[in-house]
């Protein structure tokens, strides 16, 4: 039976960092190492390390990974070695949700080129963590809880289905915050076009069904949020 | 003798314990010599000015009556000042009680009497190094004007112009430059001093006979080799034997080559120094910046968190040991300095106070042990200043924290956390992204609630937020140091809490300026 598998290519400590964190999130967790079996033996670490090539078809992965519900990350240190690795994976499964590491503008682009789904770019978030650590201290504070600290405050995508009394409304007209205590940040139009909802092009803008709204605010009010007006969608 | 010597030293403890004497010869010391005092800079322009309206006043003597108060003035009052400035340099200069304390200790712990002619002697050994120093004596002569009685030395108006080599730092660089050549102008000066004194006889000796040349001294000869050798050549006194006529020749040949000599030695010294003139620049910049951040080292994190905080208009300076980074921060814009982040010598160098100047130092460097030696160094140096450090591996945390670092920021966890967010909530995740990179246009921001926002705006509806299409996310409560989402409009605002708003970066200005603005009614 195909599972839920999250694909991690590059033996690293990027890996290591991601599989530690994901690991709830998947059946199987499996890290592929590209220079040599050693790394396959020498593994002190939980999760199972495979070796592979740049030059491979991928047949196994087809045979036990549900590549429509499965991730593949691909955090080779070489940005050549992990553009090649992502157009590899692309060009052998389109429908695998791949994420990949860039070091730099330059390779962010390339790798979304190459087909990655998502990029994660590492020097830019870290660089942007430490300017706002100097000159905005308390947003990052509040960022990094809402992101990444089990606080009970939440940051999530609500999506407006058909029932919605909202559906119609200009965004201006919105009174989420002083009624459910939900701050709507941004929408996602059917189309996946995001659009902050401060912009004055989108003020008069008609709420249909399928938008989804970036909202932020307690887990409980998000919740009860989420029972009157749509659904929680990944 | 004995008790006098006492009383000597007795004094001289006291003059160095007091700390009003001790405050008060900083002060003279700071607004005399210290560049990096803030008033010096005035005290300078003073001086300046005095020099400007003196020499003005002399040259306004030579055709015209001038007041008598104005007369006054530059005799008395201009010299007065001057004489004052020199006696308080006097002072400053050294400290004698402490040169007297050192004598007597050195005695006491020989088990021998105090001998004050010994400490006398080294005061007037100290006293007088100043008293016959260039500048020193270029002071001195700048006050002689005072004794107008005797005419000539009205002319040490003069003097005084060479004063204000002592406040501009230009000159001063100009000089150092120059006398980095020492050897080649001497060996220049040589060359035209022998070229001048042989032409100058060989001249004399051709012309001074012949009835029809202008040549009829030793004195015009010399005159008229030194206008020649210059390439000046007035042409008042010119040779016209033909032999005369020869020694020009070759004098003129001769001049040439000084000339280009001289250009060529002036155009090296300045093009060797120019890496150096331009660091003593920055370094004089940097030091009188009041509030900066300090990054040590210029790789990739460290480039961008420098774009950052430069896009924000925040003052940052850049140090490291690798002259290619440095010379990519330049090309960059960023004030950079070729110094080891890691030396003890570099922040000597560039002699700010870490604990006042440095609003943090942030360790970027993608090496933990270049971290932790820096962090360490700078830790020796002052124990307050905010630090920040990369962290390349996990394992090496404790010892970043061990050495001193405030906030370590790990970047490979970083991604770890990411990963979770993008696999779960990814279009929150590019959202945030989007916010702290100021995209479209659209950002968050903390305003400070000041005295005067706290004067306009007692309750958070009061700050009509909404008008400027603005959210408030939350409220920080200073006191209770716990952030509140979404408050409550009648949430009582206090003095020292940060409002932390989203929306148009035009917009959350132009909200910040009203709520200073706004006079409550």
């Amino acid at each position: 039976m195909k599972k839920r598998i999250a694909l991690i290519f590059g033996y690293n400590d990027y890996a290591l960092e991601i599989a530690k964190n994901i690991v709830d999130s998947y059946n199987k967790i499996y890290i592929y190492s590209l220079h040599s079996e050693q790394d396959v033996v020498k593994n002190s670490s939980e999760f199972e390390i495979r070796s592979f090539d740049l030059s491979d078809k991928w047949d196994d992965i087809n045979e036990f990974v549900d590549i429509e519900h499965s991730i593949a990350f691909c955090v080779l240190e070489d940005n050549a070695e992990n553009i090649f690795l992502t157009i590899s994976l692309r060009s052998s499964f389109p429908d695998l949700n791949i994420i990949a590491l860039s070091n730099n503008k330059e390779t962010a682009s390339k790798l979304q080129m190459a087909g990655a789904n998502r990029v994660i770019p590492l020097v830019q978030t870290t660089a942007e963590m430490i300017a706002e650590m100097m000159e905005k201290p308390i947003v990052k504070e509040v960022f990094h809880k809402i992101l990444f600290e089990s606080s009970t405050l939440k940051i999530a995508q609500i999506r407006i289905n058909g029932t919605n009394s909202y559906i119609g409304k200009e965004i201006i007209e919105l009174d989420w915050d002083k009624k459910y205590g939900v701050i709507a940040l941004s929408i996602m139009y059917e189309n996946m076009r995001n659009e902050f909802i401060y912009s004055s092009i989108i003020k008069h803008y008609r709420v249909k069904e399928g938008d989804s709204f970036i909202i932020v605010g307690y887990e409980t009010d998000i919740k009860e949020f989420e029972k009157i007006v749509g659904s929680e969608c990944d | 003798m004995d008790f006098f010597s006492h009383l000597v030293v007795d004094l001289a403890y006291f003059l160095n314990t007091s700390d009003g004497y001790q405050q008060k010869k900083q002060f003279f010391y700071n607004i005399l010599e210290n560049n990096r005092y803030q008033y010096k800079k005035y005290f300078d322009l003073f001086m300046m000015s005095l020099i400007f309206l003196s020499v003005a006043i002399l040259i306004a003597e030579v055709k015209n009556d001038v007041h008598y108060f104005i007369k006054f003035f530059n005799i008395y009052i201009i010299s007065i000042i001057f004489f004052i400035e020199y006696l308080l340099r006097f002072w400053t200069s050294s400290n004698v009680s402490e040169i007297i304390i050192s004598c007597s200790e050195h005695d006491t712990m020989l088990g021998r009497r105090f001998n004050l002619s010994r400490a006398v002697i080294k005061i007037l050994k100290v006293k007088s190094k100043f008293i016959l120093s260039i500048r020193s004596i270029i002071d001195l002569l700048a006050i002689l004007p005072f004794f107008h009685e005797l005419r000539l030395l009205r002319l040490f108006v003069l003097f005084r112009v060479f004063k204000l080599f002592r406040y501009t730092t230009s000159f001063q660089v100009f000089a150092s430059v120059l006398s980095t050549k020492k050897f080649e102008f001497l060996i220049l000066l040589m060359f035209t001093s022998i070229v001048v004194f042989v032409s100058s006889v060989l001249v004399y000796v051709m012309e001074a006979n012949n009835p029809d040349s202008p040549i009829n001294t030793l004195f015009d000869a010399l005159y008229w080799s030194i206008v020649t050798i210059s390439t000046v050549g007035y042409g008042d006194v010119t040779a016209v034997t033909v032999e005369g006529r020869t020694v020009a020749i070759f004098v003129i040949i001769a001049g040439v080559s000084v000339l280009a000599f001289t250009t060529s030695i002036v155009v090296s010294a300045f093009t060797e120094k120019l890496d150096e003139i331009r660091e003593i620049k920055t370094v004089d910049d940097i030091r009188k910046l009041k509030h900066f951040y300090l990054i040590c080292g210029y790789e990739g994190v460290a480039q961008e968190v420098a774009a950052k905080l430069k896009n924000q208009k925040v003052k940052i300076i850049v140090l490291d040991e690798s002259e290619h980074r440095i010379a990519n921060a330049k090309k960059d814009g960023i004030v950079a300095l070729n110094y080891d982040p890691g030396n003890i010598e570099s922040y000597k160098k560039i002699g700010v106070d870490l604990n006042t100047q440095v609003k943090a130092v942030l360790c970027l460097r993608e090496s933990d042990v270049e971290n932790v030696y820096t962090t360490l160094t700078v830790r020796s140096i002052s124990e307050k200043v905010n630090m920040i450090s990369l962290l390349m591996d996990e394992s090496n945390r404790k010892k970043l924290e061990f050495a001193g670092v405030n906030e370590i920021l790990y970047p490979k966890g970083l991604v770890g956390m990411i990963s979770k967010e993008l696999i779960g909530r990814p279009v929150a995740f590019e959202v945030i992204h989007a916010l702290r990179n100021d995209y479209y246009g659209v950002s968050v921001e903390e305003i400070l609630v000041d005295s005067r926002i706290h004067e306009n705006a007692i309750y958070l509806n009061e700050l009509n937020s909404v008008s400027f299409k603005i959210v408030l996310l939350g409220i920080y409560k200073k006191d209770k140091k716990r952030f509140f989402f979404n408050p409550l409009e009648n949430t009582l605002l206090e003095s020292g809490d940060y409002l932390l708003v989203i929306g148009n970066s035009a917009f959350i200005k132009e909200f910040e300026k009203y709520l200073h603005k706004k006079i409550r009614t």
